[in-house]
């Protein structure tokens, strides 16, 4: 083969992205008769961060590699829209709405940004929902959340979101997490189920979950532009299709995944609590104020969001309108 | 010839002397920094109960640029760990020669972190720090968040430095060759190094 | 052949090249050889990026901390305490300076430091009382290596770093060995002892002496129980315990020992950047050479190589013994860490060996190559405070070298003596 791409995900191979990548490199590798190579790098071995990681797409020493919002947001604000709370439904409205225009928006925006070097492949997922976890009590309504110590990573919008529903933002990094549970440094953190599971997060008396599903936790996968131009077209063409096939993979992997991390999450004592309808509502009305929050504050921030905006309201039409088709 | 050459090695001689003494003053501006920053943050997280987003990155980068700037004077002195038995072995020629051909080396891996830096650096100018502001909300305008590019210029800054002190040495070296070094002071020792 | 890159390494580590140096012109030159060019690229990057890391603050912290405690006559008190508890036995001084030591250890993380701080104030006080010299210089030299097994150690902070491990679990799973290398110099002192009638050092101390020299040793002995206590309550992460010990050391000895000046502290500052600067760019270039590593799939050709000796792990493991035994006769502790751990550690994790555990075999195998003959570090330096011969010194220093190894044994094939702590404490599995 003449062709090898480089692909690195900062997580390890029991991680979506790993299945992702592992479909990635099966299709581009046979659908492209051998021409292109995909070599998986998981963890930090060439880059530990998303900054240092997107440096590295920027110059071409990494071809692919998947942040989250989070790890883009140094460089590509914007991308923080999917970490808004409440703003699309389910896991079958956001995987209508995630690709066509709102992929296009970021794309475009992220070349502009990165002097045309950082492309945006696809969106997928990466572990599925955030919900609020604690180690106090149940909480139902946006009230029960006052004044507690809620982990965040160090980021504006997600400070801003806990402050907003009351709560005390506390930055800590990821693998002290489970220390700082354990010893009440913070009461509680919004994850999802499979890196609570994984972390072992019950065992240091993470005990209160509540499915209020706040956000997606997107994957956004790059790619350096210059190594994707510098492709004939038909290859250029397979590569969008292995990352199509790539996305799917991330949309199938993690609903399958969270069933046992759920059921060992209860069968460890854990307390699981599923918010009504006007619950949910009650939350969705405490978090609008981070709407504006976001437009305001984060650069590129207004384009983002009326995009999303958008996409989900044709994706909800779309969705509905073939439910009505296949029910009737 | 070698009269040039030591001319050259005194200018370099008296500029590193002076520029050193800057970096590792301002190192030891930036270990306190570091210092105070950490303990902020315990503070606040403790006591105020109220944890701080910034510390960490500003410790950080005080950190970088501490070893940008003081990593030079260190080398001057002696301190970057070397296996040097072969060289004592050597007759005094011979092992003077060797050195020489060891700093050429270091010269040219010099040369490229100097090269591949500088595109470090410029690539900086596109990443945000994700907490680190210049606090303009204080002058009435919108706070602006700082530059990677600023951190990396610490190592940038030291790399360049050292190529400087790494030209010293050269210079230092081929007069020694020549057999005439006595007109140069010695170099300064570092007394005790070493994390072990 | 990307791969050759380490053989040119030793190459060039060999004929002398500085270790931070070798680390970056071996892979920068095959990749660029290979045309790789992107991954030079890399290679500087991961530089950057090694340095840019909060857990690795704990070295200038605990290194500045250290400096402090030493000029604010720290050690005076804790060779005082020392006395007071061991002076009366026969061989007294040297039960003095081994478990001073051992208390040194729990301040700083360095062999050096403790052998220059030590050593210069033990050897002379030896000397007066009829030890010679090189047995004086000896001891201080065997027993120095406790100082980074017992936490805080700089190389276990680098160590964790580089391979991912928890300091804490690190820090924990040293304290039996070290305790355990003091121990057994004890021993061999006790049986020296006896055979060629040392002499004691001071009369039975009373009890009331004794309550006197524990409470002037109090502030800087409760510096350790502050850094551990503080990590394994999870109060704080291993670099803000640093930065409260760095506190501490200013306060109690500005204040209340009143053993520091303000005019001390640029020269302490100063050093200690200057030596944390040389530590952590060559941690970053490790980090960059461990990129290399992996992009030339180097441990798994490694693995192979190594398991065609022998699939038995615990032959394996005497094989790393003496390995790393000699590395360490050539090499400091701290750089021979950051290059053979990337390339050791995933092999031996493989072969079913506790990512923890080995990080003690090589923590523990490599501090005591720092006092072996040829080229230990901490010989040069006991000599240097000594004026005795680093070969006269070399030979004394045998009969401690065996104990050593005879722990190194212990520690490598026993695993419960570094598991067991962090294990209780959750800090390991
Ligand atoms: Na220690
Ligand atoms: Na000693």
């Amino acid at each position: 083969q003449d062709i090898t791409l480089r692909a690195t995900a900062n997580s390890n191979e029991n991680d979506e992205d790993y299945d992702g990548l592992v479909v990635f490199k099966n299709y581009v590798e046979s659908a492209s008769n051998g021409a292109i190579a995909v070599e998986i790098y998981m963890g930090t071995q060439l880059c530990s961060n998303g900054a240092e990681c997107l440096q590295g797409i920027a110059d071409g020493s990494i071809d692919i590699y998947q942040t989250t919002s989070g790890g883009a947001a140094g460089i590509f604000p914007y991308v923080q829209v999917l970490d808004l709370p409440y703003l699309m439904k389910d896991d079958r409205t956001a995987e209508a709405a995630l690709p066509g225009t709102f992929t296009k928006t970021i794309r475009d925006m992220a070349l502009e940004d990165s002097g045309d070097k950082i492309r945006l492949m696809t969106i997928g997922n990466t572990g599925g929902w955030r919900n609020f976890a604690n180690t106090q009590k149940r909480v139902q309504t946006p009230a029960d959340l006052d004044g507690m110590k809620i982990r965040t990573v160090v980021a504006d919008l997600p400070q801003e979101l806990v402050t907003t529903l009351g709560a005390s933002p506390t930055p800590i990094p990821w693998p002290e997490l489970f220390t700082s549970l354990q010893t009440g440094v913070v009461e509680g953190t919004k994850n999802g189920i499979t890196d609570i599971m994984s972390m072992k997060f019950p065992d240091a008396g993470l005990k209160y979950l509540t499915l209020d599903g706040h956000a997606y936790m997107a994957a956004y996968w790059w790619m350096s532009n210059d190594s994707f131009m510098a492709l004939p077209e038909d290859l250029r063409r397979v590569v969008v299709d292995g990352f199509y096939a790539l996305q799917q993979a991330t949309f199938a992997s993690p609903k399958r995944k969270s069933i046992q991390a759920y059921e060992d999450f209860v069968a460890n004592g854990g307390d699981l609590y599923v918010p009504t309808p006007e619950e949910k509502d009650a939350f969705a009305e405490a978090a609008a104020p981070i709407y504006d929050w976001f437009k305001e504050n984060v650069d590129g921030g207004e384009a983002a969001f009326s995009a999303l905006q958008d996409a989900v309201a044709k994706a909800e039409e779309d969705i509905n309108a073939m439910r009505d088709q296949e029910i009737n | 010839m070698g009269l040039i050459l030591l001319r050259v090695a005194n200018v370099l001689q008296r500029l590193n002397t002076r520029v050193l003494w800057i970096g590792t003053s301002l190192a030891a501006v930036a270990i306190t920094l570091m210092v105070v920053a950490i303990l902020v943050q315990v503070f606040f997280r403790y006591v105020l109960n109220s944890a701080l987003p910034w510390p960490e990155e500003a410790a950080r980068f005080l950190m970088l640029w501490m070893t940008g700037l003081a990593a030079p004077a260190a080398y001057r002195r002696g301190a970057f760990v070397s296996i040097d038995l072969l060289e004592f072995a050597l007759p005094r020629r011979v092992g003077a020669v060797l050195s020489l051909l060891l700093l050429l080396i270091a010269l040219a891996v010099l040369g490229m972190a100097l090269q591949f830096g500088w595109k470090h650096v410029q690539s900086g100018w596109l990443f945000n720090s994700s907490s680190l502001k210049l606090p303009l909300g204080l002058i009435g305008m919108k706070a602006v968040k700082i530059k990677l590019a600023w951190m990396y210029m610490s190592l940038f800054v030291g790399f360049a430095m050292l190529a400087v002190v790494n030209i010293e040495l050269i210079l230092r070296s081929v007069l020694k060759v020549m057999g005439r070094d006595e007109g140069l002071d010695p170099l300064p020792v570092m007394t005790i190094a070493e994390a072990e | 052949m990307l791969i050759w890159f380490l053989p040119l390494f030793l190459l060039l580590l060999l004929i002398g090249l500085p270790v931070f140096f070798a680390l970056l012109a071996a892979p920068g030159l095959l990749l660029w050889l290979n045309g790789q060019e992107r991954d030079v690229a890399l290679l500087y990057r991961n530089v950057y990026n090694g340095i840019d890391s909060f857990p690795l603050m704990a070295i200038p912290f605990f290194m500045l901390a250290g400096e402090l405690m030493n000029r604010g006559g720290i050690t005076l008190r804790l060779v005082e305490f020392s006395q007071a508890m061991m002076g009366h036995l026969r061989g007294g001084l040297a039960h003095v300076n081994i478990l001073s030591s051992m208390l040194f250890a729990g301040l700083s993380g360095s062999a050096v430091a403790d052998t220059s701080a030590l050593g210069s104030m033990l050897i002379p006080a030896m000397e007066k009382q009829g030890y010679t010299r090189r047995f004086a210089a000896a001891i201080t030299a065997a027993s120095s290596v406790i100082g980074p097994i017992i936490p805080p150690s700089g190389i276990m902070i680098i160590y964790a770093y580089v391979m991912g491990e928890s300091v804490a679990a690190l820090f924990l799973a040293g304290i039996v060995p070290g305790v355990m290398v003091g121990l057994s110099l004890m021993l061999m002192v006790r049986f020296m002892a006896n055979r060629y009638d040392f002499p004691v050092a001071s009369a039975k101390t009373t009890w009331n002496e004794r309550g006197q020299a524990s409470l002037k040793a109090f502030f800087p002995l409760m510096t350790p129980v502050i850094i551990m206590g503080g990590i394994l309550l999870g109060i704080f992460t291993p670099t803000e315990a640093a930065a409260i010990a760095v506190a501490y050391a200013i306060i109690i000895g500005l204040f209340i020992m009143r053993t520091l000046k303000l005019s001390d502290l640029p020269d302490v500052l100063s050093r200690s950047a200057a030596t944390s600067a040389v530590v952590l760019l060559l941690v970053g270039a490790a980090m960059a050479f461990k990129t290399v590593v992996s992009l030339s799939h180097a441990p798994q050709i490694l693995a192979d190589i190594i398991l065609g000796l022998s699939e038995n792990p615990l032959i394996l493991l005497f094989l790393i013994n003496l390995l790393l035994f000699i590395v360490g006769m050539f090499l400091d502790a701290g750089p021979a860490i950051i290059i053979l751990g990337p390339v050791l550690g995933p092999v031996f994790t493989d072969l079913g060996i506790d990512p923890i555990h080995f990080a003690i075999i090589m923590s523990v195998n490599l501090t005591v190559g720092l006092a072996t003959p040829p080229m230990g570090l901490v010989l040069f330096v006991a000599s240097s405070v000594s004026g005795e011969r680093v070969e006269t010194i070399s030979r004394a220093i045998l009969p401690f070298l065996a104990m050593e190894i005879l722990v190194i044994f212990l520690v490598t094939y026993i695993p419960a003596l570094s598991m067991t702590i962090p294990q209780l404490t959750g800090f390991a599995n």
